[in-house]
């Protein structure tokens, strides 16, 4: 891939989004036989598998904490997910991104009504696209609803990049790459509205203005991305509600 | 990492202090503690800084040598940034390969540098596509009382501003200072539920390991954030730090500067 | 039809009505998990559709033993959380008797939660006349959040197994069920229960497990003649 020499051609983008347009997703919920809760998730070219087991019994015990549940987080890309082969097993980007995925699950998981257990999130990127951390993040987030984990809302997540000069939501992997910024996302959603933020980072150029104008940008399209989970949730779940 | 049973107890006086709207150190809440830098300490570095802020001590070390560069940016050199949370440093800290808290420590400073460009990496060609310097920063904590981060991002700048290439040794003509452009500030605040502290202690950082880090570059231009920890953050309160963080970075900009080129 | 909730849903702005799968916050109420909402003149609560079973003080178990120790057995209940039976809490306890004479490894038995402490540790007891240790019939496992539809409102879900097919059942909280019996009424009541599982949230279940009873006896009715 080489840089593009422009990114943004009559307000269409290299994939001929306008700059506030979503890549396609889908979600499938209950995805996996063996795990408590699971989901499947495409976002524009990234494909995820979501899993979440618990809560269960910890082990090692020495783990155990005596008053919640400890979260654990696992973001790990198939070898085959990228072009070049990806040596198997964590490299720092990927515990970062665990570390950070995971501190905003335990923000909004209710890990006290279940001391001494364990919640394990898994979620495999099978193939990696720009933003491959939202998209597991969205995925994970429906599994942990799946699962019947207590939670005080869903979580959303997406990024805004900045490309020629210009905001764009849910940045592909041109603009990622070469793009003159990149913030992700992920919001509490409860009550139907965007409440806080629970994982931020940010790495590029950016004004204080544009940062305030990229959260807007977010927020619009994580509202989108929430009536996409909540639907999936819905579509599984419907018929049992039925007639009821 | 916050198990340290005296650091556990300093809670409730943090918090007491915190409702009367004071610090426990008495710094009001933007106030960096005191910042001492040496640079040029280890002789057999490129580049070198010692970083005290308050009682929080980093030092940090620069190689250099020839190597490939990546594949998609033939002409310019590389910049490795690694950090070591070395057991000397805090009873919470353990050997072992580098722990989550030290790869995110590591990242946020290289994001920074990074992302404000201010090494100038395609004046560390040698041939294209071939061969181009590689700068190693390697961070090494020596004692943590809270806020590593910051005062290793500090080390990190100055330590690249000391640094001279060491071309001779490896047959590439003569030395040359390393081409800084600017100087990444990363300003780390302690997040407790609406107020937030900046540049907190060990004792404060008992209330709970919940920071936001927001880096600047000397036009006011924000180059890296990372919210750490398990909390929820109001858009208004993200927008105070951010403003607070601007002017923060300044002072420790100026700070950085008035040492350092004492000092060089 | 009741209304699908997700963690997060506005579910009530008076806080005197929060029930199970709720939360409070200010003045508002959210559901917490994922169910069906459930809404009462005095009460909202939303019933969990899937989810581990989360041992309760009263609820009835079936438990397996994983250990014996000196003072009683810790048993594997479906759950995150074991539960200790002590020595004490067992009728069969006897002077000079081993635990591991009384109860071993591997072992089934029908219990009652008597206590939880903050920690999560929950103590049974057999003292009740629903429990006993489990030397024959079957034990059937289904998801722990569908329980409450196959006991059916007031038992009547379970009356009408039992009486239908002459079988005992005892319906523990953590979706293990044992039924004891004919061997063939056995395996139409299991089918039943994987019926009634599969089927909890819909209308006119009773009908139709009814129905199926009585089609599946004139089956084995057929077969015997």
């Amino acid at each position: 891939m080489s840089r593009p020499e422009k990114f943004i051609i009559d307000g269409k983008r290299l994939d001929g989004r306008t700059p506030d347009q979503l890549r396609p997703i889908k979600i499938e919920v209950d995805y996996l036989k063996r795990a408590d809760g699971s989901c499947y998730l495409e976002m524009g070219k990234n494909r995820v598998v979501a899993a979440v087991y618990g809560p269960r019994e910890v082990h090692p015990r020495h783990l155990q904490d005596p008053t919640k549940a400890i979260i654990r987080y696992r973001y790990n890309m198939a070898p085959f997910s990228v072009e070049e082969r990806k040596r198997p097993g964590p490299d720092r980007r990927s515990i970062e991104i665990s570390k950070v995925s995971k501190e905003a699950f335990e923000a909004v998981i209710m890990k006290e009504l279940f001391p001494r257990s364990a919640i394990d999130i898994f979620v495999e990127v099978l193939q990696a696209d720009a933003g491959s951390r939202t998209a597991c993040i969205n995925a994970a987030s429906v599994a942990l609803v799946d699962a019947g984990i207590p939670m005080k809302g869903i979580l959303t997540s997406v990024a805004v990049a900045k490309v020629d000069g210009v905001l764009v939501l849910d940045p592909m992997k041109e603009e990622d790459n070469y793009g003159e910024a990149d913030i992700p996302f992920a919001f509490l959603i409860r009550g139907g509205k965007i409440e806080s933020i629970a994982l931020l980072q940010m790495d590029g150029k950016m004004t204080k203005e544009e940062i305030k104008e990229a959260i807007n940008l977010a927020k619009k399209g994580a509202m989108e991305i929430y009536q996409m989970q909540r639907e999936a949730i819905m579509k599984k779940f419907i018929e049992e509600g039925e007639n009821e | 990492m916050s198990n340290d049973i005296l650091s556990e107890i300093k809670k409730d006086y943090v918090l007491s202090k915190l409702r009367d709207g004071e610090r426990i150190d008495g710094r009001k809440f933007d106030e960096f503690r005191k910042l001492e830098i040496r640079t040029g300490l280890i002789g057999k570095a490129e580049g070198s800084a010692y970083v005290k802020l308050g009682n929080t001590q980093v030092v940090v070390g620069i190689k250099m040598q020839p190597g490939e560069p990546f594949p998609d940016v033939p002409d310019k050199g590389v910049i490795i940034v690694n950090a070591e949370l070395v057991p000397l440093a805090s009873p919470t800290f353990e050997p072992g390969p580098p722990d989550e808290n030290s790869i995110e420590l590591a990242r946020v400073v290289d994001r920074g540098i990074r992302e404000s460009e201010a090494v100038d990496l395609s004046k560390l060609c040698i041939e294209p596509g071939k061969k181009v310097w590689i700068i190693f920063v390697d961070i090494h904590a020596l004692d943590d009382d809270g806020n590593l981060l910051d005062a290793s991002a500090i080390a990190s700048i100055c330590a690249l501003m000391n640094t001279k290439v060491p071309a001779s040794r490896f047959g590439l003509g003569e030395d040359f200072d390393l081409p800084v452009n600017d100087i990444p500030v990363s300003v780390t605040s302690l997040i407790i539920g609406d107020k937030f502290l900046v540049d907190p202690t060990r004792d404060e950082m008992s209330v709970g390991e919940r920071t936001l880090t927001v880096t600047v570059d000397k036009s006011d231009n924000i180059v890296a954030i990372q919210k750490s920890g398990d909390y929820l953050l109001s858009e208004p309160l993200f927008t105070e730090v951010l403003e607070v963080s601007i002017r923060a970075s300044k002072k420790i900009r100026e700070e950085i500067l008035r040492q350092c080129s004492k000092a060089c | 039809m009741r209304k699908i909730v997700l963690p997060g849903d506005l579910i009530s702005t008076n806080p005197k009505v929060a029930g199970y799968g709720t939360y409070i916050e200010g003045d508002k109420v959210y559901a917490k998990i994922l169910g069906l909402f459930d809404e009462a003149e005095n009460s909202a609560k939303v019933i969990p559709l899937k989810g581990k079973y989360i041992p309760s003080i009263g609820d009835t178990v079936i438990g397996i033993v994983r250990e014996v120790t000196a003072n009683g057995w810790n048993l594997d209940i479906n759950s995150p959380y074991q539960a200790f039976l002590p020595l004490t809490e067992n009728p069969e306890t006897k002077p000079g008797k081993k635990p591991n004479d009384i109860l071993d490894l591997g072992d089934a038995v029908i219990a009652k939660v008597i206590n939880i402490d903050p920690r999560m540790r929950v103590t049974v007891t057999m003292k009740d006349k629903i429990c006993r240790a489990i030397r024959f019939g079957r034990i059937v496992a289904i998801n722990p959040a569908r329980i409450p539809r196959v006991i059916g409102k007031k038992g009547s879900m379970i009356k009408l197994l039992k009486s239908e097919l002459d079988v005992q059942i005892v319906a523990g909280q953590n979706g293990l069920i044992w039924l004891n019996g004919d061997r063939r009424k056995i395996s139409i009541a299991e089918e039943a229960i994987y019926l009634i599982e599969e089927e909890a949230h819909t209308e006119g279940l009773t009908d139709r497990v009814a129905e199926f009873l009585r089609r599946r006896k004139e089956c084995l009715a057929q077969k015997n003649s």
